[in-house]
């Protein structure tokens, strides 16, 4: 994982929009709650699993309109897990830098290990997300 | 014997020169044996200084014919002397016996005994002859038959199938248990090339050391083959193959021994295939563990959300009796499901993590960990710990298991009594081993010895007393492949002696 030198958000001070890839819709319902009361980003936009994310990252990214800071991406989904789905990512050519967590409920070792092995993957947040460690990505991406 | 030969033994009677006494008498010593002679007419016996040696009497002894009779036991030799004596003086019949013979001495001796009749006008006036001890020749020939008679006996009953085959690979002899085993007669055998009853894939294992025996570089081999019985079945065999060679050292033929494996094998790959069960048993188990911990984790981990949303968004719902119990429930849902899955990813943990580990390094480790309660507690640390000693470890078990055993050690004092934590360390042939000595509360090995590395099982009414510390330290220590004991006292104090692998 290598640190995040974002030098033209310099003068930005909150995240603009935040993509959120996961399966769970309690989750994604606390996510929501949780990213709106503690002011976290302006917008968000949600993917049930890893292909639905590609299927329409690939334009926005392409398009360069409307392109997420941030993406926090579970691991156990059907269809496409997280894993194929940053294989995918990563061949993606993009021009703005994105900030890309993984939020998983894994404690296991086998993962944290592998998700250190792509260079695109800011960090590991295991699961139930929290204020706290909501306001940690803050201060990384200022 | 005929009329001829008693005459011509009769024509040669002697009329010896007293040199020619000394010579005879000599060569009687030299070879072990004596003369006798007994004159029929006076019953006068007399036998050279040889033949009372023989009889173990002295050189002054007079024999007489009665005493002379009762030095062979009484039964079938002494029987066996007089018959052959009167068929000699009776029929002129010379003799020729081997007999046994117990002499003055009481010692059991066997004797060859030669006897020739003289006759004078048709009348046997004199017998003489030779007397021989032959004790050692006999005694040796006895030997020789009983170990040829052991070695029969070990040739027809061994458990093992034992061959004699020729240098042309042909059988010359088989033994029962090689017949039962290859479910052949010894007759079918005899004969047959011994490559035909080799299973064809194991023709060529020995070939190399059988021209080397020949050749004589190699006296012996052993070497695991498998044969085919006459009925078709696979017999496998370990084959320990000699060769017999002749006084000139040319070879005669191999000695071939086989053990019959069939039941070792078998119980081999029963074992194997245990083995390979409970390997995927094993996985499927840690793959359940796995799936089932991450599972219920992201359920509690929404309940977790979920209740901290509510308690931000609808505070006023949180103010009752229930909502405080849900979240500690929630809590210590969570806390489970998490110690569960570290005791799950303990037993995955591979190997190659294990490295060899200063055990004084982390011991003061440990230590410096819980300075604060030591502080506190003024408890008194000794440690006796060499410098040099590694023990082989992971080493966040190591530091685990030492911080654990450290904090219990403080956890579990006597409220009234200046706590006292020894570790001491001693390397032994076969492992390091580290006694973790406290004079704390005890615990009572009677009751809790069974569960005392049992999940959640507490033992002291203590506020952090959770019942998950030794478990997983228990895990930790088995998965490094070390082991521990106990030894307590209550009111006294506790010893924990971990035995770790070394290199």
């Amino acid at each position: 994982m290598k640190a995040l030198h974002f030098h033209y958000f310099l003068d930005m001070n909150k995240i603009n929009l935040t993509c959120i890839i996961d399966d769970d819709p309690i989750f994604i319902f606390a996510a929501k709650r949780i990213l709106k009361v503690s002011n976290f980003c302006n917008n968000f936009t949600i993917f049930n699993d890893g292909e639905e994310a590609i299927n329409k990252l690939k334009p926005i990214i392409e398009s360069g309109d409307n392109v997420p800071d941030i993406i926090l991406l579970d691991l156990n989904m059907p269809i496409m897990d997280g894993w194929q789905f940053l294989d995918e990512f990563i061949k993606m050519k993009t021009t703005k830098q994105i900030a890309l967590y993984i939020v998983s409920s894994s404690i296991d070792p086998v993962d944290l290990e592998k998700a250190k092995t792509y260079e695109t993957v800011t960090d590991f947040i295991i699961k139930p997300l929290s204020k706290a460690k909501l306001e940690k990505i803050t201060a990384d991406f200022r | 014997m005929d009329h001829i030969e008693k005459r011509v033994l009769t024509s040669k009677k002697p009329s010896i020169a007293n040199d020619e006494l000394k010579f005879l008498s000599s060569i009687q010593n030299s070879i072990a044996m004596g003369s006798w002679e007994i004159n029929l007419q006076e019953m006068d016996l007399k036998w050279s200084d040889m033949t009372k040696k023989i009889h173990e009497v002295s050189s002054d002894y007079k024999p007489d014919f009665e005493e002379a009779i009762h030095f062979f036991p009484e039964g079938k030799y002494r029987n066996r002397l007089l018959e052959v004596f009167d068929r000699a003086v009776n029929l002129g019949e010379n003799y020729d016996v081997e007999l046994q013979l117990k002499s003055a001495k009481n010692n059991i001796k066997w004797v060859r005994s030669i006897g020739y009749p003289i006759f004078e006008n048709n009348k046997c006036i004199k017998v003489h002859g030779v007397f021989q001890d032959i004790t050692d020749r006999t005694n040796r020939i006895a030997d020789i038959l009983l170990k040829e008679k052991q070695i029969n006996s070990t040739w027809h009953h061994s458990p093992n199938g034992m061959a004699i085959i020729g240098l042309d690979a042909k059988l010359k002899s088989a033994n029962k248990s090689l017949c039962q085993f290859l479910e052949y007669t010894e007759n079918e055998l005899i004969g047959l090339n011994f490559s035909h009853l080799t299973y064809h894939e194991d023709k060529e294992v020995a070939t190399a050391q059988v021209l080397e025996m020949i050749e004589g570089t190699r006296d012996h081999f052993e070497a695991e083959k498998r044969y085919i019985s006459k009925t078709g079945k696979l017999v496998p065999c370990l084959v320990n193959v000699t060769m017999l060679r002749d006084n000139n050292n040319v070879p005669m033929h191999f000695i071939a021994n086989l053990t019959n494996i069939s039941k070792i094998k078998k119980a081999e790959q029963d074992i194997k295939n245990l083995l390979d069960t409970t390997e995927s048993q094993n996985l499927r188990l840690l793959n359940f563990a796995h799936i089932v911990s991450h599972n219920l984790r992201s359920h509690s981990g929404n309940l977790q959300m979920l209740l901290d949303l509510v308690q931000d968004e609808i505070p006023e719902s949180t103010d009752n009796d229930y909502f405080p119990l849900i979240n500690e429930a929630v809590n210590n849902l969570s806390e489970t499901i998490f110690n569960l899955n570290e005791i799950s990813n303990i037993n995955t943990r591979v190997n190659n993590d294990i490295a060899s580990l200063n055990l004084l390094h982390f011991a003061e480790k440990a230590i410096s960990n819980n300075r604060a309660k030591i502080l506190e507690t003024n408890a008194v640390i000794v440690l006796d710990i060499d410098k040099s000693i590694e023990v082989l470890a992971i080493p966040a078990y190591l530091d685990s298991i030492l911080l654990n055993f450290v904090t219990n050690a403080i956890k579990y004092r006597q409220p009234n009594v200046a706590l006292l934590i020894k570790l001491k360390a001693q390397k032994t042939d076969e492992h390091v081993q580290l006694d973790i000595e406290d004079n704390g509360l005890g615990i009572n090995l009677n009751l809790h010895k069974d569960k005392l590395f049992g999940l959640y099982k507490t033992f002291h009414k203590h506020d952090d007393a959770r019942g998950l510390g030794l478990f997983i330290t228990k895990n930790q220590i088995d998965a490094i492949g070390a082991k521990v004991t106990v030894t307590s006292t209550v009111n006294e104090g506790t010893t924990f002696s971990l035995f770790f692998r070394y290199e």
